[in-house]
């Protein structure tokens, strides 16, 4: 094959931008780049509710030690080139979900809110994209309160991005972040930054906020389900419809190349690591027994698939795309 | 813990429908209308300094022949549906043109199935020129388009629904090879009846009048516009080709046919797609480009690969697994 090289590449752009001869002999100018992403935003089918994969955007990063707690940096970024990320880094997608039921427009996890410079809190652009407009969200349910969860519910001035939705929360959660107790025993940054980001996102927000129990609906369709571990009230969803549902797994998982592919590897972010590997196993065992559509908060977008056991731990069929709906 | 079992969920589910009308008169206003369709299908990356827009025209979707896996048995063929998580005794087959803007061209990788298509499938396809228009390209603006081969998900898409030019500005370049075969009378009096008849009438319509004024061919091993070099790969159709997008030290395998769904026939190289016109040449050219992508780790672009249908290959067992990029929501 020719050989290209960026060189050559460059030398030959470079002599087609200056020679007014080159331009002159085609009919037009190249066509610009367009430079920017498509929107973001996928919409399925569960039975008669309309459903939208909403991206909120991904970080690439290098990859921290102790990312994954209780294996070595170089086992966990062996992982993760395996799955073909960039050499040394990490790449963590976040995914809210809309869930139009037919008689309530439902925000699952509102993602990070506004984040300048940054290649994530795009939840209200791609919303926009997809034609939705935030007042018209009647419910928001936070699967846990963890800052790429929660703090989308307020604009960078401290409003309310979704003006004239309830917001329910995992009562097993907020009872532990919002505990003096708690937050006075909290032993490392981490865990001292999400007690603060907790009552900072939800100053003044006590009265508004509805708290939801596990094994109950929080709006008809929509059932909680306790998958405690990666924080005290962590929350899965099944949205049932008919006879078609979907379990809404928030982070069961964290990233499905590492910590589907290794369910006992524990993500630094897990509050108690053990119970979530065995809330992970359990979660995951039923899904690849029922051949459960599973959507993952940091599945890749649209982060919707089937998981299937593979060896010691499972792996993600992503759904393909649907162009229809 | 609560169980996650299906009765659970399931009397969740009924419990839901019996409250629904109750629910529904305490809600404060009217729902949301559903949108009812899908977003548009495009998907863009870069390969060095090279944007490439993947553009769907959509899927196929019938029910699945006995005949559709030549050497393989029905049962065999909807294991490995069910394998994929796909519906029994269905197949969906996706289409996927791409664009790339060179900087100095912009160019189009096969069609899809044409616009005329859209009323006839109802929507499943012939969606190429409205997401083309969605990512913001003008077809006028398209400067060449490349044909991998003569079949008509690939080529009737040079024309519009009413038989005018698609891509009016743009060169049209095709393998000598296919043009050579499909045009050829005495190919076409051997030809046997039913589909392999139906492809030579259906290219002698498409290559006709103004796109043959716009018509170049290439030949495989050489660069086809700056930065795109066409490779033989024959065997699916008679002067199959599939083209490598290069730019700096990036670049990205563009297979066209050289599998069909990746689900049937990367996870099972061996089997012969009632659409190869040689099986066996097919087979051997899948398995040696397959190869190679594991060896070199290279992207592949694959046309009826499930959108955005770009991925990395592996060996998986007998054969091999496609693992798709992850989206990446700036470029």
């Amino acid at each position: 094959m020719t050989k290209l090289t960026r060189r050559a590449v460059l030398a030959g752009a470079t002599a087609a931008a200056l020679s007014p001869l080159a331009a002159s002999r085609t009919l037009h100018a190249a066509a610009p780049a367009a430079g920017k992403q498509a929107p973001g935003f996928y919409r399925y089918k569960v039975g008669q509710f309309e459903c939208i994969s909403v991206n909120d955007g991904a970080r690439t990063f290098p990859m921290p030690e102790g990312f994954v707690r209780n294996v070595p940096r170089e086992q966990a970024l062996a992982a993760a080139e395996a799955a073909y990320m960039p050499k040394g880094m990490v790449t963590v997608p976040f995914n809210p979900q809309i869930i139009n039921t037919g008689s309530k427009l439902v925000l699952i996890d509102a993602g990070f809110g506004p984040t300048p410079n940054a290649p994530i809190g795009l939840l209200t652009a791609n919303m926009a994209a997809a034609g939705i407009d935030p007042k018209a969200i009647d419910i928001v349910v936070i699967s846990h309160l963890h800052p790429d969860h929660t703090n989308g519910i307020k604009t960078a001035e401290g409003a309310l991005v979704f003006p004239n939705a309830e917001i329910k929360v995992p009562a097993q959660d907020w009872a532990f972040w919002m505990s003096d107790e708690n937050m006075a025993k909290a032993n490392n940054d981490m865990m001292k930054g999400y007690f603060a980001n907790t009552r900072k996102v939800y100053a003044g927000l006590a009265d508004k906020v509805t708290k939801y129990d596990w094994g109950k609906e929080v709006t008809p369709g929509i059932t909680a389900l306790e998958a405690a571990g990666h924080t005290p009230g962590h929350t899965a969803f099944a949205v049932a419809s008919g006879s078609a549902r979907v379990l809404v797994q928030s982070d069961v998982t964290n990233i499905p190349e590492l910590f589907l592919r290794h369910p006992d590897w524990h993500v630094a972010f897990d509050v108690d690591p053990q119970k979530a590997a065995e809330t992970r196993h359990k979660f995951y065992d039923m899904a690849a027994a029922e051949k459960a559509l599973v959507v993952g908060f940091h599945f890749t977008f649209p982060s919707i698939g089937y998981v299937e056991k593979d060896g010691a731990g499972y792996r993600l069929v992503p759904a393909a795309w649907n162009p229809t709906l | 813990m609560t169980e996650f079992t299906r009765r659970r969920l399931l009397t969740g589910a009924a419990a839901a429908a019996a409250a629904a009308p109750f629910a529904a008169g305490l809600s404060a206003r009217a729902a949301a209308p559903p949108a009812g369709a899908q977003a548009p299908g495009f998907y863009r990356y870069k390969v060095g300094s090279f944007e490439v827009t993947v553009v769907t025209d959509g899927v196929n979707r019938f029910k699945l022949p006995d005949d559709f896996v030549a050497n393989a048995k029905k049962e065999e063929v909807n294991a490995a549906l069910a394998a994929a998580h796909m519906e029994q005794d269905v197949f969906v087959g996706p289409y996927n043109p791409i664009v790339v803007n060179t900087g100095q061209k912009l160019v189009v990788i096969d069609t899809g199935t044409g616009e005329a298509a859209f009323t006839a499938s109802k929507g499943a396809n012939g969606q190429f020129l409205a997401n083309l228009a969605a990512a913001g390209i003008d077809a006028k603006a398209v400067d060449a388009v490349i044909i991998s081969h003569f079949h008509g998900d690939h080529v009737n898409g040079l024309l519009k629904a009413d038989n005018s030019l698609a891509f009016p500005n743009a060169e049209v370049l095709v393998p000598a090879g296919e043009l050579k075969f499909w045009m050829d009378d005495g190919e076409m009096s051997r030809a046997p009846k039913g589909r392999m008849e139906g492809l030579f009438k259906n290219n002698r319509r498409v290559f006709a009048g103004e796109v043959m004024k716009r018509l170049r061919t290439y030949e495989g091993g050489k660069e086809v516009v700056s930065g795109i070099t066409a490779v033989g790969t024959h065997g699916h159709s008679a002067s199959h080709n599939s083209h490598i997008v290069a730019s700096g030290a990036s670049k990205v395998y563009v297979q066209a046919d050289v599998t069909h769904v990746p689900f049937l026939f990367a996870r099972n190289p061996g089997w012969h797609a009632f659409y190869d016109q040689d099986p066996a040449m097919a087979e051997a050219t899948r398995r040696k480009v397959y190869d190679m992508l594991v060896a070199e780790k290279m992207l592949v672009q694959g046309f009826h690969y499930p959108f955005p249908s770009l991925a990395y290959v592996e060996k998986s067992g007998t054969g091999y697994r496609e693992i798709a990029v992850p989206w990446n929501p700036t470029i």
